[in-house]
């Protein structure tokens, strides 16, 4: 089955709720993740993680520092496993806080030869 | 991998035990530091655990994280302040060996302690409250105003007052001597009581919410119980008052949260274990020579736990238990509740004897409580057109629909 990249993308405007969880919401936000990997266990081949500071790596000589457009627009990343976009785009979309206000996913097939 | 299941309130209550653990460690003066890397803590947690499973002592892992990043947070500071923040440091050095797993007792002691901490006399009561309610419970601000039924800006005043003043006490009184223990006690007494009364009487229909600020009072009046210090007789009588109420709880709401008065409450629904465990609290209590305020309410709560029914309760006694408690916190309220008590005994005019010549203050007149116990007597004594008048008076002070709708049953005309 083909593997898709999930990227999470921070939205332009979004943030609208930026207050931090109380601990019972970190609860509930812990139960509905845990549901949801459960759910799609035979989907999420990586679960990924959240992503740091890059750099970019060229021939060129690159300006010293992280490079500034992945760090300030991709959270995180996870790799899906699924029969086609749509399905990859479903568990990806079911992804407890992941598609929000302030918060999308950009879904990727990984073409693999 | 499997799922640990944790308690219900696992998230928030490990908030208020690395609260209270790592401000003892660190000093009240970093309060917030502190609540900041609980919340970091928390937050790391639920990023780690829900991807690589839950290590095999969550409570040392979170002490561990809250630990280090207050450290961290400390140290920074002390590179821009080196003067301010040495004292803050080598407390929390020589302590840090032992840091990692603490017993149970002493995590008790810690939670009971930062009660006493925040029931200091020069904090307003009502903040007092709050404060206990962020830092020991492990509500946010907004669970907070939603519990006591207060605007969030309202609550934000209050802990702002508390949290300036807990950051100007002198740093010697954060360990506290047993001496002043015991000279605050009644005041983390009064605090747990009004933690439980919130919850009880609160005008919010939701019984969930109101069930939890119950809870979360029990939870502490015990850890209190069972403290040298603060197992008083007092203490006992309180933690039984609570489970007592707590009993009878559930029963004072109908299926869409509609209150319920006392005749049309099911008693079959009242919980048998929360008055068994109550009345052995009330059995407890009854030794040493001081009969307090919490002995006389809970020997109300259960004369009407241990009544088979209302024609059957025994009034004498309940009577006899609001003028003790007047004569101890002398309240026209008390004499109210004495009122309706003697006229389920003795008939509805001694009832109203009893607040003949009583001067309420204002703030039990403009209430729905005052103008609803003359309604009801006047009514029952024939006395129809006073009963009307001050049936309007209750109805248009009534907090919310729930009470609106049990007044209107209750104080319904003989005709209708």
């Amino acid at each position: 089955m083909p593997k898709y990249l999930c990227l999470q993308r921070a939205l332009p405007g979004g943030g609208q709720d930026d207050r931090k969880p109380s601990p019972t919401q970190m609860q509930e936000m812990y139960a509905k993740f845990n549901e949801w990997r459960e759910k799609f266990r035979s989907n999420l081949t990586d679960i990924g993680g959240r992503l740091g500071a890059g750099r970019l790596v060229t021939t060129q000589p690159a300006p010293d520092g992280p490079l500034v457009e992945v760090k300030e627009l991709v959270g995180g990343y996870m790799i899906v496993t699924a029969a086609n976009m749509e399905e990859a785009i479903a568990v990806a979309r079911e992804c407890p806080g992941l598609v929000r206000p302030g918060s999308g996913v950009e879904v990727i097939e990984i073409h693999v030869p | 991998m499997t799922t640990l299941q944790f308690g219900e309130h696992f998230f928030r209550h490990e908030y208020g035990r690395l609260v209270a653990m790592l401000s003892r460690r660190v000093g009240m003066r970093h309060l917030e530091t502190v609540e900041d890397a609980v919340q970091c803590a928390l937050l790391a947690a639920l990023e780690s655990w829900t991807r690589r499973g839950i290590p095999e002592n969550p409570s040392a892992w979170l002490f561990r994280v809250a630990h280090n990043h207050i450290m961290g947070e400390l140290r920074q500071r002390a590179r821009r302040d080196r003067l301010v923040a040495r004292r803050g440091l080598e407390a929390v050095d020589a302590t840090t060996t032992s840091a990692t797993a603490a017993m149970v007792g002493e995590v008790h002691d810690d939670l009971l302690r930062m009660l006493f901490v925040c029931c200091d006399d020069s904090i307003p009561i009502e903040s007092q409250l709050v404060i206990a309610l962020k830092t020991l419970c492990g509500f946010d601000v907004r669970e907070i105003a939603e519990r006591l039924f207060t605007s969030e800006a309202n609550v934000y005043k209050r802990l702002g007052r508390a949290r300036r003043r807990l950051r100007e006490l002198p740093i010697e009184s954060d360990d506290l001597s047993a001496k002043q223990l015991a000279s605050r006690l009644p005041a983390v007494q009064s605090i747990l009581y009004l933690l439980f009364t919130e919850g009880y009487l609160s005008s919010n229909a939701k019984e969930a919410i109101r069930r939890e600020l119950c809870d979360e009072a029990k939870r502490l009046a015990s850890l209190l119980a069972e403290h040298p210090l603060g197992g008083t007789p007092e203490t006992f009588a309180l933690v039984a008052l609570m489970h007592l109420h707590a009993a009878r709880m559930t029963a004072r709401q109908d299926a869409s949260d509609g209150l319920l008065l006392l005749e049309e409450q099911d008693r079959a629904s009242w919980d048998q274990r929360e008055i068994q465990t109550g009345l052995a609290w009330l059995a407890k209590s009854a030794r040493g020579e001081f009969f307090s305020r919490y002995h006389a309410e809970a020997g109300v709560a259960a004369e009407h736990c241990l009544a088979p029914s209302l024609e059957e309760t025994r009034w004498d006694r309940i009577v006899e238990c609001y003028a003790l408690l007047e004569q101890l916190a002398p309240s026209a309220f008390h004499t109210l509740n004495r009122a309706v008590a003697v006229a389920q005994w003795r008939g509805p005019a001694h009832g109203l004897a009893v607040l003949e010549g009583l001067e309420p203050p204002s703030w039990l007149v403009g209430s729905f409580m005052w103008a609803a116990v003359l309604a009801d007597l006047h009514r029952r004594c024939a006395n129809h057109e006073i009963a009307e008048r001050y049936r309007e008076v209750a109805l248009d002070s009534a907090p919310s629909t729930a009470v609106r709708d049990m007044l209107r049953r209750r104080l319904q005309t003989r005709s209708a």
